[in-house]
């Protein structure tokens, strides 16, 4: 029957094609709406490192003035950020599964063997061969640099698919070489396309931006000086003792965000022990004069911490969802009409004998293709919204207006269950005609 | 086959109450062909909705093949209604975008028969009407007479015990009209029990029984088929 009804259920379709396509227009237009909206809430809020949400931390230490709290807020936080020495103290302690500092700066970037025109300012991001591991981020060729370049701070690079393209055409180039201001650096790696949203592991207001083309390991940073005051936040409470940049590495100035991957409750609680006992230790070395305060603090919970998102995406998705309901109300009144005028064809199967729920089924069939129609156009729209989105919005990552496979099977589901749904009154209405004055009438 | 014991039918609204058929009895038998007729308004059709289950009645009692049927529910009326009758309609309601045969097939889709019993049906049935040739045609391609044809072999499709016909050549000219009725009694002639609702007294005698309805109150007509010619 299900074959039958569905053939009905196009030739009905095509019988009132003007109307059909109206109420698809207009499903279609409500749909797009409501999921635009909700893509945008949805890649925006949506846990970033899923699998590690439990055990990726941000760590948190009260190193701040005697005077005044950081910021001077009244209930006392820690700052989100620590000095180039607690960070390397802490990696040489080495009590966590791993150690994740996000440090940075910019500078020109070219090949060896291009002319320094061809140099263009690139933003560096510089951390630890745990930066790849520990946030799963895809390889297409090679791999990250080995521990060793860590603790030495070699000249090694991984390089995103993006810049190899524009480097290399997208050839394999392990083992090439790219230089960065005065540096000349080794590719270890090509990332795959890689899309971590929101960004978490930095500056929350850059959390929607996409991950930086260029890594290199955090000591050799230290290293080698590289250091732009204009790129990377960072807060002083006492100024370093020059101008230099080892003064800076040696200041209480903080600016390394620190993230670690603990495993479990009873590593969490073990590294909070240490953190205890290290900053004791620094307190008796004269530094953290505050009163301690240490935080491992999960991805979703520094982000909620520092409003990386704004509520007005949410009230968005429900201003949308009404809009939505508004147009399912629309739907339903022009199915409505459409049913009315098949008073006499219901009049007549009910007199050849269709029960009430033969002709719900067809009508419901009906009603879920209209819904059908109206999510995939739908579908359609919200593409060209997300993608007018992406060229408004140019400094938000283009991964926020992209749809995942999940959310287009979901946009169309969407459409056919509420069209299902407001369809349902106009079917019941339709069906509870009277054979006996329709078929007179006919 | 179809006893109808102090039948009656009121209208209520509101503030009106309307007696569209007095109570009364009838009977009628396997293979009768019963012409009602009647001046318009009197009640012939709720008579024949009744009938055809597509109306209940308000009062009394109606049994159809020894099973009392004014109680019974929506899906039992729609079973009853697909397996032992036959509507034929004045303004023929065939569905313009199905084509003879689908429109033919319509009350077996409801039968849940095999594809191939559906097609043998249809077949016979358009075969009886002398329509098998146009089941690839569409309504709007035919004539009325045809048209009428093409409802009356659905009527059969389903082999019903019962046709009810409402004024089955009233949109037709009398050359259409008398072939339509000569098809009606050959089907009767088969077996096929008819009730025919009709305005044209010349048809009605041609049944071999009629009952009048008039201001509600049904009555059985003597008549003599050449009496009347």
């Amino acid at each position: 029957m299900i074959t039958y009804y569905t053939k009905l259920a196009f030739l009905s379709l095509w019988k009132t094609r003007y109307m059909s396509l109206l109420a698809v227009i207009v499903i279609a237009v409500g749909i797009a709406a409501t999921m635009t909206t909700y893509t945008i809430n949805h890649m925006m809020t949506k846990d970033p490192l899923p699998s590690k949400s439990d055990s990726v931390f941000l760590v948190r230490l009260n190193n701040w003035s005697p005077e005044a709290a950081y910021r001077n807020r009244n209930e006392e936080n820690p700052p989100i950020y620590m000095s180039v020495q607690d960070a390397v103290n802490l990696i040489n302690h080495n009590e966590a599964q791993a150690h994740i500092p996000i440090a940075g700066f910019k500078d020109m970037l070219k090949l060896p063997e291009q002319s320094a025109v061809d140099a263009k300012m690139t933003f560096v991001r510089s951390s630890t061969t745990d930066f790849f591991s520990s946030f799963e981020v895809p390889f297409l060729y090679g791999s990250s640099w080995p521990k060793s370049s860590d603790d030495s701070g070699e000249q090694v690079v991984v390089i995103s698919k993006k810049l190899n393209a524009e480097l290399f055409d997208g050839q394999n180039s392990v083992g090439r070489v790219v230089q960065l201001g005065e540096h000349q650096y080794t590719v270890v790696g090509v990332l795959d396309d890689w899309a971590i949203l929101p960004r978490f592991y930095g500056e929350s207001m850059r959390a929607f931006k996409a991950p930086r083309d260029i890594f290199i390991p955090f000591q050799t940073q230290l290293n080698l000086e590289l250091w732009s005051s204009n790129v990377q936040a960072f807060e002083c409470w006492k100024d370093p003792e020059n101008a230099s940049v080892k003064a800076l590495w040696a200041s209480e100035c903080v600016w390394v965000f620190f993230w670690v991957q603990l495993n479990n409750e009873l590593e969490k609680q073990e590294y909070m022990d240490f953190l205890q006992s290290y900053v004791e230790q620094q307190k008796a070395l004269g530094r953290f004069q505050r009163p301690t305060l240490n935080k491992l603090q999960s991805p979703t919970e520094y982000l909620k911490e520092r409003r990386a998102f704004s509520t007005d995406s949410e009230i968005a998705v429900w201003l949308s969802i009404c809009f939505f309901a508004l147009c399912l109300l629309n739907a339903m009144s022009i199915i409505m009409t459409k049913f009315q005028g098949k008073a006499g064809e219901v009049a007549l199967r009910r007199a050849v004998g269709a029960s009430s729920l033969d002709l719900v089924h067809q009508y419901t069939i009906e009603t879920g293709a209209i819904g059908l129609f109206g999510g995939i156009l739908g579908l359609v729209f919200t593409q060209i919204c997300l993608f007018l989105s992406s060229q408004l919005y140019t400094h938000l990552s283009k991964d926020i207006m992209t749809m995942s496979g999940e959310l287009m099977a979901s946009t169309v589901l969407l459409s056919i269950l509420s069209s299902l749904v407001f369809g349902m009154f106009p079917i019941v209405k339709a069906i509870n005609v009277q054979p006996a004055t329709q078929l007179k009438s006919l | 086959m179809l006893r109808m014991s102090k039948l009656a039918k009121t209208y209520r609204t509101d503030t009106i109450k309307t007696r569209a058929l007095c109570p009364f009895d009838l009977e009628v038998k396997q293979g009768e062909f019963v012409a009602v007729v009647g001046p318009s308004g009197s009640g012939k059709t709720t008579f024949l909705n009744i009938t055809g289950l597509l109306e209940t009645a308000s009062e009394g009692e109606y049994w159809l093949d020894g099973l009392e049927v004014s109680t019974l529910r929506d899906k039992a009326k729609s079973k009853l209604r697909n397996e032992k009758i036959g509507f034929i309609f004045q303004s023929f309601n065939l569905i313009p975008e199905l084509n003879i045969y689908d429109n033919v097939e319509m009350p077996l889709r409801y039968r849940k028969l095999s594809t191939a019993q559906r097609k043998q049906r249809v077949e016979e049935a358009l075969e009886q009407v002398g329509l098998v040739s146009r089941q690839k045609h569409f309504p709007a391609q035919l004539s009325g007479g045809q048209q009428q044809r093409v409802a009356i072999a659905r009527a059969l499709a389903g082999s019903p015990a019962f046709l009810l016909a409402d004024e089955p050549t009233g949109n037709l000219d009398s050359k259409m009209a008398d072939g339509v009725m000569s098809l009606l009694k050959e089907i009767n002639k088969q077996g096929t029990t008819i009730i025919m609702v009709t305005h044209d007294l010349d048809q009605a005698t041609q049944a071999s029984r009629i009952i009048e309805v008039k201001d509600g109150v049904i009555s059985e007509v003597e008549h003599c088929a050449q009496e009347i010619a």
